[in-house]
C-alpha cells in the first residue's frame, strides 16, 4: 500500500498525532478483516467482491464498500455488526483513500441555463431551448462536467443568441398589436356535427375524441399569427351541461389539418376550466408562430359522441390580441439601456380583424354567373364549407355557362385557387370539372390556361395550381361538369378563394435610443457584461466587446443595433458559456453558482450587491438561499432537477395503450408532471422532512388527476393542495402517476424496471449493469406462471440474485398500479378487436389474475405498497442522504466524493431538522460553493 | 406558400418540371470529366436484429434469410457474420456509442469516445459538398453515430421538416451573407477575448477547449460562405406526414432525406441512428415497446411483434437501396457509388450481447458475396479499416482493427 505514507501525513494534520494516525489505518484494515473477510476474502469472494485482493492493490474504488457500510446494508443484519467507532474508522479511511478524481474544474452552460439566463438578461420570455440540440447525452444531469462543448452546440448558441437579441431589439421595430374576433370553425365534415355544431352566436363543442382515439382539434378560422410573438387568447365560453364537474377546454396550436386527415401533432397552450353556465371571458397567453393555427378540444368525462350534442362547451367567440409586449417601451429596452433617453412613439393599435379571405387581403372582388337567394357568392367566401354558393334554380334554372370571376385590381401574384365542395347536402351541383381563363379586361378571355377535375367525394380543400403565377386582372373559373341528380345543369361551391403568398407588410413601431456616444455604448456593454459574467471587468478586458459596436457606430450605424453586436459577443464568450466565469472575487463566483443552480440563470441585483459587499457566508448565504427558493424563478430548478432526477423528461415518449387504458388522455398527461413539480416545490419551500418523498397524506391535484386517483370532491382544473382520504395508497413520489407511467412502456408494467427506478432514484442503491450473456427476463402478464414466479427465476441464478434481490422487490409493491398509474387489484389482459381499432371508452381487455404486491427487502417483508413505504420510512436518513447526493450531482455536475458524502451523512444524522429538504438543499449548496472556490 | 403545403401542391397540382438528375450524372456524360464521387452512409439499428430471422440459414444464400429474402438488390449486398467489437462485455446499451468508433468499455465512468469512422471519411470526402457530413436520428437526443476527434458527440438532426429546409429550402442570400459576416467578426472579437482571459491568468484548459471549438466554427462559417455562391438544389418535398404509423413514417422520411441528400450531392457522408427505447410504437401489424420486445426471452408472441418492427425497418432499407439503384449515375447507379453499411451495436439485444453483430454492406460498386461468414470472431473494425482504404484514407489501424482482411472485392 504505497498510499499509506500520504495517508499518514494527511491524518497527522487532522488528529495531530503520528502514533494515532498509524494505528488508525491499521485499525480500519483490522475492522474490515474482522467483519467483512468472512464472506469477502480470497476464498469466498461473495457477490464477486474480494476485499483481500482489493486491499493489496495500490488504489481501488472504495465507493461501493463505502456506501454499503454507511447506509447499513453491509454487513448484513444477521451478521455481527461493527461498533460505531469502528465503522467510522473504516469510512474515514475509505474517504481519504479515494483518489482525487481529475474532473475538469469547469463546466459548460446547459441549453436550458443558456435560454433562461439570456431571457433574464434581456427581459424577454422565449422558450427556445428546443432550438439547441439536447446536450445531456446519457448522463444523469445536464450539468455533468464530462459534457464538452461541440462546434454544433456553439453554432446553435450563436444563432439562438441572434434570435433572442432580435426579439428584444427588432431591427424593424415592434409589430403593431392587432385584434381579431372570430367565431367560425375551419372546414369540417357534416358528420363532425357530433363534435361541434352551430349554437346560439357561436359553436357548441362536445367531446372530440376520434375513432382512432386521438383527440381531434377543431381550428378557428380567420386568425393566423402574422409574426412570432406572445398573443392573448380570450374565449367567451360557458359550460352547457347540468353535472357538477367542470368541463375543460384544451387550447392547442399547430399545423392545421382537416378532421378527415390523420391529426397532426398539436401543442397544448393551456387549459380553461369551465363550471359556469353563463358565458364568461377566459384568457390564456401563448407564444405563437406564423403558420400555426389555434384549435380547441372539449373534454369532459360525461359526454361522449352524440348526434346533435346537447351538452358541451359553448364558445361564443374567440378574441385574439397580439403580438403583445410586456410594457411600452418593452422592458428589454428599459433593462439594457437604462439611463439613456429611449424614444418610443406611442404604440399603435391595429384594427379589429374578422375573417378575411386571401382575395380580400389582396383587395380583390368576386362575381358569379348567377345565384340562388340564400346561397349567394358571399357564402363561398365566408371560410366555411357548410355554407355555399349555388347557381339559380328557382324560380327558373339558370342556363350554363356557370362560372366565377375574380378581379385582382392590384396585380397581386396569384398562384392558384383553393377549392372545397360544400358539405351537408345531397350532392347536387358538386363541381366535377373546370377550366381556367385569364383576362386583362374581363371581356377577352383568350385560350384556356388549364383544365382539371375535382373530387366530389373529397371534403378537404383541393388546391388548383396555375401553370405559372399570374398577376392578371381577371381570372375565370368555368364549371364544365357538375353532379346533376335531376338532369338540370346547376353548380355549387362550398369555398373558392385565390392562393397567394403575398403578405401585407407588417406595420411596426420603432424605438430608438437617442445617443450616438461611444461612452454610452461602452456603458451599456459594461453593465450587461457585469450582469452576464457576475463580475467587474477592466476596460482592457471589455475592449473586445466594445470594439465591434464602436466600429458600427462610427460607420453611422444605429445605436441599438451597434450595441447588439457587443451583447452577442458577450453571450457567446467562454466567460459566459463555460462556468465558472472569471470572477474578481470568490463572492461573485458564489453568487453566479447560486443563481445557476437555483434559477438556471444569472444573479439579480440583490445577489450582486451581496457579492460586492463580500458577504457570502453563514447567515447571509442562508438567507439568500431562502429568498431565492421563495422566488418564482426557483420553479425552473424544481422542474429541471425533478425532470432529470426522476427521469420525467421521458414522460411524453410513453403513450399508454388505449386498449388497456382507454380513459388516458392528453389532459391527464399534461397535469402528471405538474403534480410532481408542485409537490416537490412545496416540500422544499415549506421545508418538510425527507419522509414526504416516500409518503404523505397530501399532494397537489385538480379534477382530472383526482379522478385518476379516485379522490372525490375536487372540481375544476386548478391545481390545489388536497388531503388524501384515509387508506389511500397515494402520497409520496413513488405512487405518483407521472412516475408510475414513465417506468413502463405504456402497455405492461415491469417490476424489474420500476424496482430499478426506486433502487437508483429513491433508495440510492448503486446498481451495476447485468453481466453479459445472462438471458434477460421480461415477464408477461398473460402467462400461466404468475409474474412473481417468473421473476423469481432471478433467485435460481446466484449471479442475478446478488443484485436483483435489492431491485425486484420494490417493483413488486408497485404492481398495484397499472401503466397509466391507476390503482388495480387485478391485471388486465388485452383482447383482440375486430378489424381496425375503433376507440371505445370501455377498452379492449378482460380481467386477469389478482395482483400480488408482496416482497421482501433483506429481512423486511411487506404485503403491499403500504408495507413497502413503512420499510423505507424506517430509515429516513438514508432517503434524505440519497436526495442530498442527487441534488449535489445536479448542482455541481459531479457526484460528491466520499469525504463529502460522509459530511452529508453526518449532517443528516446530527439533528432532526437536518433531514428537512430546505436544510438539505442549503447544506449541499454550502459544500458545492466551497468546492467552486478551489 | 400560404394555404397549404408545398407537398400538397405537388400532390394535386400540375407536375412541376423535376430535372432531378444527380449532378454527377450530367458531369459524367461530358467527356473528360471525372467519375462520380464515392459516398457512404452508416446506419445503426441500435436494438439489433433477431439473429435467426436476420442471418441466412443456408450459408451464402440470402433467400434463406427471413428478413432479407425479398430485398430488391440482393445481388448488390453482402451480409457479414461473426463480426464484433472487442471490449463490450458489460457495455449494454452504452455499446451504441462505440458502433462507429470501436472504443472499448463505453459503460465505464471515465469513458471517452474516439473519432467515428464517418468523421474520418468526412475529412477526406466532405470538403466538396455543401454539408461535409450529415447526421440524423429519430428524436432529439443529442448523440448518434458520429463523434468528433475529441470523442465529443455530434448532435444529429431529427426534425424532418427542418432538415429539408436546411438542405433544400430557399434562403435569403443577402441576409445569410450578412449573418456570416457578422459571425465572423464576432469570432474575431472572441479571439481577442480569449487573449484577455489568458492574460489575466484564466483557466488555460478551459480556453484551449473553447479555442478548439471556435476554430471549428470559424472553418464552418468559411465553408458556408463559399457555398453561398451555389444555389441549393431544388427538389420536391416528398416527406410523408402520415401519423398512423408515426415511427415508421419517421424512419421512412430519414431514409428519404438521405436519398435526396446523396442524389443532389449535398453531402457524401451520412450517419443515421435508429433508436427508440421508450414507450410503445406502432408499425404495420404490431404495437409494442420496441425495447421491451427486444428482451423477448424467446417467447413466441414477443418475437412475432419484434419481427414486425424489424421487418418494417428492413422494408425502409430495401426501398432506400432500390431507389438508389434506380438513379442512373455515370456507368452505373447511385447505389454503385454509395457504400451503405447497416449494422448494430447489439448481436443479441435480448441478452445484451455484442457478439456476431448483424452487418450488411450494400452498394459501393463492390463485387458482392451475398453472405460472408468469418470463421472466428473478427473485429468489425477490420471491415471499417478496409472501408477507409477503399476511400483512399491511408490509416494503419482503426479502433480494434488488426488488419484489412480484403473482405470487399473489387
Amino acid at each position: 500500500m504505497k498510499q499509506i505514507g500520504l495517508i499518514v501525513v494527511s491524518i497527522t494534520c487532522l488528529v495531530g498525532s503520528a502514533v494515532l494516525a498509524a494505528s488508525f489505518d491499521e485499525k480500519a484494515v483490522e475492522v474490515l478483516e474482522h467483519y467483512c473477510f468472512d464472506c469477502h476474502d480470497d476464498a469466498s469472494q461473495k457477490g464477486n467482491l474480494n476485499m483481500e485482493k482489493l486491499l493489496r492493490e495500490d488504489s481501488f474504488d472504495g465507493a461501493l464498500m463505502f456506501e454499503n457500510l454507511l447506509t447499513g446494508k453491509m454487513p448484513p443484519a444477521k451478521k455481527e455488526q461493527p461498533e460505531a467507532e469502528e465503522k467510522r474508522a473504516v469510512l474515514d479511511w475509505l474517504a481519504k483513500q479515494q483518489r482525487d478524481h481529475h474532473q475538469k474544474s469547469f463546466r459548460r452552460l446547459s441549453r436550458h441555463e443558456f435560454v433562461h439566463s439570456v431571457n433574464d438578461l434581456l427581459g424577454t420570455n422565449l422558450d427556445l431551448a428546443g432550438k439547441i440540440p439536447e446536450d445531456r447525452g446519457t448522463n444523469d444531469f445536464d450539468s455533468n462536467r464530462k459534457i464538452q462543448l461541440s462546434r454544433e452546440m456553439l453554432g446553435s448558441y450563436f444563432s439562438v443568441a441572434d434570435e433572442m437579441l432580435d426579439q428584444a431589439f427588432p431591427e424593424d421595430g415592434f409589430p403593431v398589436e392587432k385584434s381579431w374576433v372570430v367565431n367560425r370553425v375551419r372546414d369540417s365534415h357534416e358528420m363532425y356535427r357530433s363534435f361541434h355544431r352551430p349554437y346560439q352566436d357561436g359553436t357548441l363543442f362536445s367531446w372530440t375524441r376520434s375513432n382512432n382515439g386521438i383527440s381531434y382539434s377543431f381550428f378557428y378560422d380567420g386568425f393566423e399569427p402574422p409574426v412570432a410573438g406572445w398573443y392573448e387568447l380570450t374565449f367567451d365560453a360557458a359550460k352547457v351541461a347540468d353535472f357538477e364537474d367542470d368541463m375543460s377546454l384544451q387550447v392547442h396550436a399547430g399545423r392545421y389539418y382537416y378532421a378527415d386527415d390523420r391529426p397532426q401533432p398539436q401543442r397544448l397552450l393551456g387549459v380553461i376550466s369551465l363550471g359556469n353556465r353563463e358565458v364568461e371571458s377566459r384568457t390564456i397567453r401563448a407564444y405563437l408562430h406564423p403558420g400555426e393555427s389555434v384549435s380547441v378540444h372539449c373534454y369532459s368525462r360525461h359526454n361522449f359522441r352524440e348526434r346533435n350534442p346537447k351538452r358541451g362547451i359553448y364558445i361564443k367567440q374567440l378574441k385574439v390580441r397580439g403580438p403583445l409586449v410586456d410594457s411600452w417601451p418593452p422592458s428589454s429596452y428599459q433593462q439594457v439601456f437604462d439611463g439613456l433617453p429611449i424614444e418610443a412613439p406611442s404604440r399603435e393599435d391595429g384594427e379589429v380583424l374578422g375573417f378575411q379571405t386571401k382575395l380580400q387581403e389582396i383587395g380583390g372582388s368576386v362575381s358569379v354567373s348567377s345565384f340562388q337567394t340564400g346561397m349567394e357568392k358571399e357564402k363561398m367566401q365566408d371560410g366555411s364549407n357548410l355554407t355555399f354558393w349555388h347557381t339559380r334554380f328557382s324560380p327558373t334554372v339558370a342556363k350554363p355557362p356557370h362560372y366565377v370571376i375574380f378581379e385582382n385590381p392590384n396585380g397581386a401574384g396569384i398562384e392558384g385557387l383553393s377549392f372545397a365542395t360544400w358539405q351537408g347536402g345531397n350532392g347536387n351541383g358538386l363541381v366535377k370539372a373546370f377550366e381556367v381563363y385569364f383576362s386583362d379586361d374581363g371581356k377577352n378571355w383568350g385560350e384556356k390556361v388549364m383544365v382539371g377535375d375535382l373530387d366530389v367525394s373529397f371534403a378537404n380543400v383541393q388546391p388548383i395550381v396555375f401553370p405559372k403565377k399570374t398577376t392578371r386582372r381577371f381570372i375565370k373559373f368555368l364549371i364544365t361538369d357538375a353532379v346533376s341528380l335531376d338532369g338540370k345543369s346547376i353548380a355549387s361551391i362550398g369555398k373558392l378563394d385565390v392562393v397567394t403568398s403575398l403578405r401585407a407588410p407588417a406595420e411596426s413601431s420603432a424605438i430608438e435610443v437617442a445617443s450616438r456616444s461611444p461612452k454610452d455604448l461602452k456603458g451599456v456593454i459594461r453593465r450587461f457584461a457585469g450582469r452576464a459574467f457576475s463580475s467587474t471587468l477592466s476596460e482592457e478586458e471589455l475592449e473586445p466587446y466594445y470594439q465591434l459596436g464602436l466600429l458600427r457606430l462610427d460607420d453611422g450605424g444605429d445605436f441599438v443595433q451597434a450595441t447588439k453586436v457587443g451583447l452577442k459577443a458577450i453571450l457567446c464568450s467562454p466567460r459566459f458559456l463555460m462556468a465558472p466565469g472569471e470572477h474578481a472575487n470568490p463572492s461573485f463566483a458564489r453568487a453566479a453558482d447560486l443563481a445557476r443552480v437555483l434559477w438556471l440563470s444569472v444573479p439579480d441585483e440583490e445577489l450582486l450587491s451581496v457579492a460586492a459587499a463580500g458577504e457570502f457566508h453563514g447567515e447571509s448565504l442562508r438567507s439568500q438561499v431562502v429568498r431565492m427558493l421563495d422566488d418564482q424563478r426557483s420553479a425552473r430548478m424544481i422542474r429541471s432537477f425533478s425532470d432529470q432526477w426522476l427521469n420525467l423528461r421521458g414522460l411524453n415518449k410513453v403513450t399508454p395503450s388505449l386498449k388497456l387504458y382507454p380513459l388516458y388522455d392528453d389532459l391527464l398527461n399534461h397535469f402528471l408532471p405538474i403534480e410532481t413539480r408542485r409537490y416537490l416545490q412545496h416540500l422544499v419551500q415549506e421545508d418538510l422532512p425527507a419522509r414526504n418523498l416516500i409518503d404523505s397524506d397530501f399532494t397537489f391535484l385538480n379534477q382530472r388527476l383526482a379522478r385518476h386517483y379516485g379522490v372525490e370532491g375536487v372540481v375544476g382544473q386548478k391545481m390545489r393542495k388536497v388531503t388524501f382520504p384515509a387508506g389511500s395508497p397515494r402520497g409520496g413520489l413513488m405512487t405518483m402517476a407521472s412516475v408510475l407511467k414513465v417506468t413502463t412502456d405504456g402497455f405492461d408494467t415491469s417490476p424489474i424496471l420500476r424496482g430499478a427506478w426506486i433502487s437508483k432514484n429513491i433508495v440510492g442503491t448503486p446498481l451495476s449493469p447485468p453481466p453479459e450473456s445472462v438471458p434477460a427476463l421480461e415477464p408477461e402478464h398473460g402467462e400461466a406462471k404468475t409474474l412473481k414466479e417468473q421473476i423469481d427465476q432471478h433467485k435460481s441464478n446466484k449471479t442475478c440474485y446478488a443484485c436483483h434481490k435489492s431491485i425486484d422487490p420494490y417493483g413488486f409493491a408497485l404492481e398495484s398500479f397499472d401503466a397509466s398509474g391507476e390503482w388495480r387489484a387485478r391485471y388486465k389482459i388485452k383482447q383482440a378487436h375486430r378489424s381496425t381499432f375503433t376507440y371505445r371508452p370501455q377498452g379492449f381487455f378482460k380481467i386477469g389474475a389478482v395482483v400480488d404486491a408482496s416482497g421482501e427487502i433483506g429481512e423486511d417483508r411487506f404485503e403491499n405498497i403500504f408495507g413497502l413505504k413503512k420499510v423505507l420510512l424506517s430509515n429516513q436518513q438514508k432517503i434524505a442522504y440519497n436526495f442530498a447526493k442527487k441534488f449535489f450531482e445536479y448542482a455541481r455536475g459531479e457526484k460528491p466524493n466520499l469525504e463529502q458524502r460522509l459530511h452529508l451523512w453526518d449532517f443528516l444524522g446530527k439533528a432532526e431538522e437536518n433531514v428537512r429538504l430546505k436544510n438539505i438543499v442549503t447544506e449541499v449548496l454550502i459544500i458545492t460553493l466551497n468546492e467552486s472556490k478551489r | 406558400m400560404s394555404d397549404f403545403s408545398r407537398r400538397e401542391f405537388l400532390k394535386f397540382g400540375a407536375a412541376l418540371p423535376l430535372a432531378l438528375h444527380s449532378l454527377n450524372a450530367r458531369a459524367a456524360s461530358t467527356p473528360g470529366v471525372k467519375a462520380p464521387p464515392k459516398r457512404v452512409i452508416f446506419i445503426c439499428n441500435s436494438l439489433g436484429f433477431y439473429e435467426p430471422n436476420f442471418f441466412p440459414t443456408k450459408r451464402g444464400d440470402l433467400t434463406s434469410s427471413k428478413y432479407l429474402k425479398e430485398m430488391a438488390v440482393r445481388e448488390k449486398m453482402t451480409v457479414f457474420q461473426n463480426l464484433f467489437h472487442p471490449g463490450m462485455e458489460t457495455s449494454n446499451h452504452d455499446s451504441e456509442k462505440s458502433f462507429l468508433t470501436g472504443a472499448p468499455s463505453p459503460e465505464a465512468t471515465n469513458f471517452t469516445n474516439t473519432i467515428s469512422l464517418d468523421q474520418i471519411l468526412a475529412r477526406e470526402m466532405g470538403g466538396d459538398t455543401r454539408f461535409p457530413y450529415l447526421s440524423f436520428s429519430i428524436y432529439d437526443r443529442g448523440w448518434g453515430c458520429s463523434w468528433n476527434d475529441r470523442g465529443v458527440a455530434i448532435p444529429p438532426m431529427h426534425d424532418e421538416r427542418q432538415i429539408f429546409e436546411r438542405l433544400f429550402g430557399e434562403e435569403n442570400l443577402s441576409a445569410k451573407r450578412q449573418q456570416i459576416e457578422n459571425d465572423q467578426q464576432i469570432v474575431k472579437s472572441l479571439y481577442r477575448d480569449m487573449e484577455q482571459i489568458k492574460k489575466k491568468g484564466g483557466d488555460a484548459s478551459k480556453i484551449e477547449s473553447y479555442r478548439t471549438v471556435i476554430l471549428e466554427l470559424e472553418a464552418q462559417l468559411k465553408h458556408e460562405e463559399f457555398w453561398l455562391k451555389t444555389k441549393k438544389p431544388e427538389v420536391p418535398n416528398t416527406l410523408s406526414d402520415d401519423q398512423e404509423f408515426a415511427f415508421s413514417t419517421k424512419v421512412r422520411n430519414l431514409f428519404e432525406l438521405s436519398k435526396l441528400a446523396l442524389q443532389t450531392d449535398s453531402t457524401r457522408v451520412i450517419t443515421l441512428s435508429l433508436d427508440w427505447i421508450y414507450g410503445a410504437i406502432n408499425v404495420p401489424g404490431a404495437t409494442g415497446g420496441w425495447h421491451t420486445l427486444s428482451h423477448h426471452a424467446g417467447k413466441a408472441d414477443a418475437l412475432n411483434k419484434l419481427s414486425r418492427i424489424e421487418v418494417d425497418i428492413v422494408k425502409h432499407l430495401d426501398r432506400f437501396l432500390a431507389e438508389l439503384d434506380q438513379i442512373d449515375e455515370g456507368e452505373g447507379s447511385l447505389l454503385d457509388h454509395t457504400t451503405v453499411v447497416i449494422g448494430s451495436n447489439f448481436g443479441d439485444s435480448s441478452n445484451h450481447t455484442c457478439n456476431n453483430l448483424p452487418t450488411i454492406v450494400a452498394g459501393g460498386g463492390y463485387r458482392h458475396q451475398a453472405h460472408t461468414v468469418l470463421e472466428k470472431p473478427t473485429p468489425l473494425c477490420n471491415l471499417y479499416l478496409e472501408l477507409l482504404h477503399k476511400h483512399n484514407v491511408d490509416l494503419g489501424s482503426f479502433g480494434s482493427s488488426k488488419k484489412d482482411l480484403g473482405l470487399l472485392k473489387g
